[in-house]
């Protein structure tokens, strides 16, 4: 992504995933971190029902000059992250030519006729600029069962013009509520997530 | 950047009218309206100071309690989503005769796209057809500043003022700068030469409609300054409210050329018509952009001096929600090259009970009974809530959502037209809102119903709130008449299965209306002990026998 610092362009991050899944926690971070990184940044939430499992997605633009509109449009995301692949597999046409998608591996099965997965692997590996990470082994690695999401913030993050400093503020604050050790937790995965995309040229 | 406040666009409704020196907020929950109160209750909470924040049992109530909150002098606040509104309609239309003494302002979020409710109606009508002014924000920062402007208006004119969003805006969180916050401050009651403004009985309803009328030309004038016409060169312009205002605005960040386009933009109804005519007469054409129904464009059109382009003429879809890409075709724009379809087929991931949840068990239990008594097909009228999910296949087990309270009302209806069994399934804070009075019908007239009150004693679907109906419904089955003999109290859980299908078999059977409660709490709130405190002090009430009628069944039906 060109530094939304040095040009005036619209920027913007779609989020997906299921109810309870925590996209709209990662979307306030997001918010926050690029608010802090001295940017306008806007965050849209749809959440009717859920808490009861259902497709939930969020958006987050952000750019030097003051915004109005907290939704973007078709090919204008630069960045997509899914907690979710199906749930990725909505979104994909938001993206631009040159946008990049972080999807979790991990499928949520509980719905009526979910595709192959085989089927929805193959047609996130045809995404360009796609990096699926599996969510499952790193929450193992590091005994966490909630890592997922803050690696996929880890690894969104190479994407966007946000200081690790800042990035740990954010995060501290976000869980200080519950304690040093989740807050370690979580910066842990989020570095796990960050080490996964190689440096972008 | 600056060091304010984040919030969203309801939530900063809810903080300015809390900073502008609010005694009183009200409301009844629904998407998308609810944190607004949830917010200001939340400052209430920490700093009360005499100010009160309170659910009522439903809209209407609500605004009732700022009514009087505003009679006895106070800056008051009511929140509701757009449906709700008509259960406060007899309400907020009548208090445009009565006026207001503290200022009154309604916040009402309505829902164009349907994401969480029955319909998209626009607000924006209902305060045209009750005379009164309605402010619509495009911003989370205007959201607050217009809630400020709206307390001003109110007790500049007399009038309720509301505020009406629409989902996009009520969930956007944005930065949020904020005013020094003004104590409660009281004017003091009503005073004694504007009592009979407050009797509408015919006499008096009469000279105050004329005064609401002669009211209109100050109430134009008063807000025109919130309305504004920007020229352009071209002799196309564009009519911009709401969300309408805020896609176009970032449009002409992206297409600079759009600057050349005369534009309208509004923020406060009733509109200026002199502005409109100003308007009008620099264009030939005008494409109008605004949420829900066509209110602005039909008003421009009707004054036919140039041709009125959106949702009446096809330029904009006619129904759900505005997006920017509708925006740039109805203006011919270029948009960015995108990428190729997914070549996957992708059902939808529709809602669904929670794991556990008790509304499952007592459905099983209902589909059961009603195949034992030989009528598997009867058909179901659900209510709102929760439970609504029932609706869907595989389920099948409610037939009919209309709005609150429509279950009971229903199905007595259909009893009374033949159909045997006749059932209704309703939650118990619906029940609460707007079955009461349908209960009461049915007791009255002794067909045969049978009522289901789903009882999970918080509101689930909106985020648990407490009920207002809580630890109460036993006692309020029976005080609509129904007798002791026909209300069942049941606990829905699988090992209950048996037991439950041979409640609601002998229900369908009784001859007259009876009642069945299905109560357990809500997972989520169970998880988030919403009631624990509740509970505790209930169950130390009960030891301690300081009552000579502790709460009842709350123990007893704990899973
Ligand atoms: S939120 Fe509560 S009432 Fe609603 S589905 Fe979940 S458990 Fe059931």
């Amino acid at each position: 992504m060109s530094d939304p610092r040095t040009n005036s362009r619209i920027h913007g991050i779609v989020l997906s995933g299921v109810g309870g899944q925590g996209v709209l926690s990662l979307a306030q971070i997001l918010l926050e971190a690029l608010r802090r990184s001295g940017l306008h940044a806007l965050q849209s939430e749809i959440h009717g029902m859920s808490q009861r499992g259902g497709s939930v997605h969020a958006m987050v633009c952000f750019s030097q000059v003051p915004l109005t509109s907290p939704i973007i449009d078709e090919g204008s995301a630069d960045l997509l992250i899914a907690l979710e692949p199906l749930e990725a597999l909505r979104y994909v046409s938001m993206l631009r030519m040159d946008g990049h998608l972080v999807v979790s591996e991990e499928p949520q099965m509980s719905m009526e006729a979910y595709p192959p997965i085989d089927d929805v692997y193959a047609a996130l590996k045809a995404v360009r600029g796609a990096h699926l990470i599996d969510t499952e082994d790193l929450a193992r690695r590091l005994k966490h069962k909630q890592a997922g999401g803050m690696a996929l913030l880890g690894m969104a993050s190479m994407f966007l013009p946000v200081t690790n400093e800042v990035w740990f503020d954010v995060i501290r604050q976000r869980f200080e509520a519950k304690g040093v050790s989740v807050t370690e937790k979580n910066i842990e995965a989020f570095q796990a997530g960050r080490g996964l995309i190689p440096v972008p040229a | 950047m600056d060091q304010s406040t984040l919030a969203l666009g309801v939530e900063a409704i809810g903080c300015a009218a809390f900073d502008a020196g609010i005694k009183g907020a009200f409301g009844y929950p629904g998407t998308p309206s609810t944190e607004g109160f949830e917010y200001v209750e939340a400052m209430i909470h920490a700093a009360p100071e005499g100010r009160v924040a309170h659910w009522a049992a439903n809209e209407k109530v609500a605004y009732d309690m700022a009514m009087g909150v505003s009679y006895a002098g106070h800056r008051t606040f009511v929140t509701m989503k757009h449906v709700g509104l008509n259960v406060a309609m007899d309400a907020y239309a009548n208090s445009a005769l009565t006026g207001v003494r503290g200022g009154l302002v309604l916040l009402v979020a309505d829902d164009p796209g349907m994401h969480s409710s029955q319909n998209e109606q626009d607000s924006r009508k209902l305060a045209e057809f009750a005379w009164l002014p309605c402010l619509e924000p495009s911003t989370v920062q205007e959201c607050y500043d217009f809630t400020w402007k709206a307390f001003e208006l109110s007790e500049a004119l007399q009038v309720p003022v509301m505020i009406r969003l629409v989902t996009r805006l009520a969930h956007c969180r944005a930065a949020l700068l904020r005013r020094p916050i003004l104590a409660p401050t009281g004017l003091g009651v009503a005073p004694k030469n504007t009592i009979q403004d407050w009797v509408l009985i015919p006499s008096n309803a009469r000279r105050r409609y004329l005064d609401l009328l002669a009211k209109q030309p100050r109430l134009v004038e008063n807000l025109s300054s919130m309305n504004q016409l920007v020229p352009g060169t071209s002799r196309q312009g564009v009519a911009v409210a709401g969300m309408g205002r805020a896609y176009f605005n970032q449009l002409l960040l992206e297409y600079p050329a759009l600057t050349a386009l005369p534009r309208l933009e509004v923020a406060a109804y009733p509109v200026d018509p002199q502005l409109e005519q100003a308007f009008l007469a620099q264009v030939d054409d005008v494409f109008v952009f605004e949420e829900d129904y066509p209110v602005l464009e039909e008003r421009l059109g009707l004054r036919g001096s140039a041709k009125v382009h959106g949702r009446l003429d096809g330029a904009v879809p006619r129904t759900g929600e505005l997006t920017p890409r509708q925006l740039k075709n109805a203006l011919s724009l270029i948009v960015s090259e995108s990428r190729e379809a997914i070549a996957l087929d992708l059902p939808v991931r529709a809602p669904r009970f929670c794991d556990g949840c008790g509304h499952v068990d007592a459905y099983e239990a209902m589909q059961e009974a009603l195949k034992n008594v030989g009528a598997p097909e009867t058909r179901v009228f659900g209510d709102i809530g929760c439970y609504t999910l029932a609706a869907q296949e595989p389920m099948g087990a409610i037939h009919a959502v209309v709005e609150m309270g429509a279950s009971i009302s229903m199905a007595v209806g259909a009893a009374m037209a033949g159909q045997t069994p006749s059932v209704a399934v309703i939650g118990d804070s619906t029940f609460g809102h707007s079955g009461l009075p349908a209960l009461l019908t049915a007791a009255d007239s002794g067909v045969n119903v049978t009522v289901m009150i789903l009882d999970n004693r918080v509101v689930g679907m909106t985020g648990q709130q407490v009920s207002q109906a809580l630890d109460q419904v036993e006692r309020m089955v029976l005080g609509m008449g129904i007798p002791q003999s026909q209300v069942q109290t049941l606990t829905p859980l699988p090992k209950q299965h048996d037991a439950n299908v041979k409640a609601v078999e002998s229900a369908l059977r009784h001859p007259g209306p009876s009642v069945l409660i299905f109560r357990r709490e809500c997972i989520q709130s169970m998880r988030r002990g919403v009631l624990k405190e509740h509970d505790r002090e209930l169950k130390a009430c009960a030891e301690q026998a300081c009552c000579s009628e502790p709460a009842s069944a709350t123990s007893e039906a704990r899973p």
